[in-house]
């Protein structure tokens, strides 16, 4: 078998594909861990808020489980040349990421698909995430605080137990959660929290499960005016190559199939068949 | 024999160079053996930015059909144990789509590129053919034949020796550009079907197609992909593919380009010595796509280490029968059944 792939050049640049090294390790939100690895230097600075990677999920010599992974990118520190995503052990792939620790190698393909657009004149900016689905969207957050927006971030949970803590966001973001057993938050759905604050938000940006996105529509479409707030979805799809060859991942857009890796995983609420 | 020429300057440089179209005035002499196959490397520019794609010996299009196709509904594909099926039901600009799109690109590209073509008629494979003939930038056809026959009431043509040499003799005669058809392990009889379309013209057979496989979704009660079957590729199906590969090398003596589950260097020498004079990389570029690149320098290595001076020294050496001139059908058959 052949070895690990090192980070190469090639005459048209860096390799999306390339070898990190663990650097940190941190569980939140219950059973999930942040994951943090090195990349490239160009990579780390060019990775915008909505981007995946797709990493290998096994060790090099293992032809199982035989596909990439794709995770959001959930922050990047340019500085430190590190990538961290945000990793939920609910597969045989992600647990066996979930074990790996500080110091293990991670074969990498990315940052891969498109990102969350922020209009130049949205001022307040409304976040709606379930479970992982924290992951872009704190990143998000922390771009668009950075540019002085206002950004309220709702995250849903099953208990309190599988939130985010406060203190993984940025102090200017107004953190509000609900949870389907009450122990924090409202109790109910992250949905439920939508209706009041459709009408503040220029941009509303979501990202979890498919039945967290329906109900998030009715509401928006039941509390807007017109067509704002627009609401962007990161979608996700079961996906093999992550690079738009395959047409494995496609999502029904009003304009036809539509790869998630490559024109998504950000899809407009308004442009996806419903 | 390693010549003084590979020894010269103290690098020796191992001979990798194949030609695939020996027997065609425009051949198609590829610099290595390794070959991304249909459906896994998109039209090539998906992967730009990831390897060094003008070092691959070619590269295989995706499946280009006669009018544009938006493919099957979701999902399309899903893992199984060492593999995955799919079913993307040929999602592509059709032929004309195709032509104004890609070739242009290619024109400049040092790698051949080889355009897969695949139809539900026998005039519309010869039509795509004619159109591609004199394209810039289209280095060869592989003809997939693993599609249903309309005109015999759906029945795939690479399952039937008449039909599969009725498309590519239709091919044959449209088209002066290398010929290779692609073999579908479906077949009761894959020496059958390869014996009739090297009969017809092929100047190269490649297998294996993907095996026709199911998965259920048992919380659903329902098969996972929206097609409910779908192609099985990866790992899981090599050793069918060694021998496929193996049994159709004896029977033809045109060359034989080999995939199914190679992953790595192993896996590539494999088909080499049951007798496949290049190979594709299917699946494994999904997951491993720097490997393409990795596995050409790796053979180069292998092929020094053992001071072994060309590649085609190795092409069928754990095949007697290799392009046996003498071998008959009932015999290779006798020996696949244990008799």
């Amino acid at each position: 078998m052949t070895e690990l792939a090192s980070p190469t050049q090639h005459p048209t640049g860096w390799s999306r594909e390339f070898i990190g090294e663990i650097t940190a390790t941190e569980p939140v939100m219950g059973d999930s861990v942040l994951v943090t690895f090195t990349s490239p230097p160009q990579l780390a600075a060019s990775c915008r808020a909505g981007q995946f990677v797709e990493l290998l999920c096994r060790t090099p010599q293992s032809s199982d489980p035989l596909l990439r992974r794709p995770f959001s990118v959930y922050a990047t520190n340019p500085a430190r040349q590190e990538l961290t995503i945000l990793v939920r052990p609910f597969g045989r792939g992600s647990a066996w990421l979930v074990e790996q620790p500080v110091g293990a190698i991670l074969d990498v393909l990315g940052p891969l698909g498109n990102t969350f657009t922020v209009a130049p004149k949205s001022k307040n900016l409304l976040m709606v995430a379930g479970g992982v689905g924290a992951a872009p969207l704190l990143m998000l957050a922390n771009e668009a605080v950075a540019k002085g927006m206002n950004v309220t971030y709702l995250l849903g949970a099953m208990n309190a137990g599988g939130l985010l803590a406060p203190g993984h966001l940025p102090g200017e973001v107004e953190y509000i959660v609900a949870t389907i057993d009450g122990s924090a938050g409202r109790q109910g759905f992250v949905t439920d929290l939508v209706p009041e604050y459709v009408q503040w938000a220029d941009q509303v940006f979501a990202c979890g499960p498919e039945p967290m996105f329906r109900s998030l529509r009715r509401e928006v479409l039941a509390n807007r005016f017109a067509a704002k707030p627009t609401v962007q979805m990161s979608v996700e799809r079961t996906m093999a190559c992550g690079v738009g060859a395959c047409l494995g991942c496609m999502v029904e857009t009003r304009r036809g199939m539509r790869t998630s890796c490559v024109e998504g995983p950000v899809f407009e609420m308004d442009e996806l068949a419903w | 024999m390693v010549t003084e020429e590979q020894q010269s300057g103290g690098q020796w440089v191992p001979d990798f160079t194949v030609d695939l179209a020996p027997d065609n005035p425009r051949e198609l002499v590829l610099r290595n053996p390794v070959i991304p196959a249909s459906g896994c490397f998109g039209y090539g520019i998906e992967y730009s930015g990831i390897v060094d794609v003008q070092r691959l010996g070619a590269f295989v299009s995706k499946g280009i059909t006669p009018a544009p196709r938006s493919g099957n509904p979701m999902p399309r594909i899903t893992e199984t144990p060492s593999g995955m099926l799919n079913a993307i039901g040929l999602q592509n600009p059709g032929i004309r789509g195709f032509i104004r799109k890609y070739p242009p690109i290619w024109e400049s590209w040092r790698v051949p590129a080889i355009v897969n073509i695949s139809a539900e008629a026998v005039e519309d494979y010869a039509t795509m053919a004619r159109m591609l003939d004199d394209v810039p930038g289209v280095a060869a056809l592989e003809v997939n034949i693993s599609c249903p026959n309309i005109s015999a009431g759906g029945y795939c043509f690479g399952w039937d020796p008449v039909m599969s040499s009725e498309v590519t003799r239709a091919v044959r005669e449209a088209t002066t550009l290398p010929v290779i058809v692609k073999l579908s392990p479906g077949a009761v009889d894959v020496i059958e079907i390869a014996q009739a379309v090297e009969d017809a013209g092929a100047d190269a057979v490649s297998l294996i197609n993907t095996l026709v496989g199911m998965s259920i979704d048992t919380r659903a009660r329902k098969p996972v992909l929206a097609n409910n079957t779908g192609g099985l590729s990866g790992p899981a199906v090599k050793p069918v593919a060694v021998r496929m590969v193996y049994q159709v090398a004896q029977a033809v003596r045109i060359p034989v380009i080999g995939m199914g589950g190679i992953s790595g260097l192993a896996d590539a020498l494999e088909f080499f010595m049951a007798g496949a004079s290049a190979i594709q990389v299917g699946t494994a570029v999904f997951s491993e796509p720097g490997m393409l690149i990795r596995l050409i320098d790796d053979l180069g290595e292998w092929l020094r280490a053992n001071r072994i001076a060309s590649l085609s020294d190795i092409v069928g050496v754990a095949n007697p029968r290799f392009h046996s001139t003498t071998v008959r059908h009932s015999e290779i058959v006798a020996e696949m059944v244990g008799q």
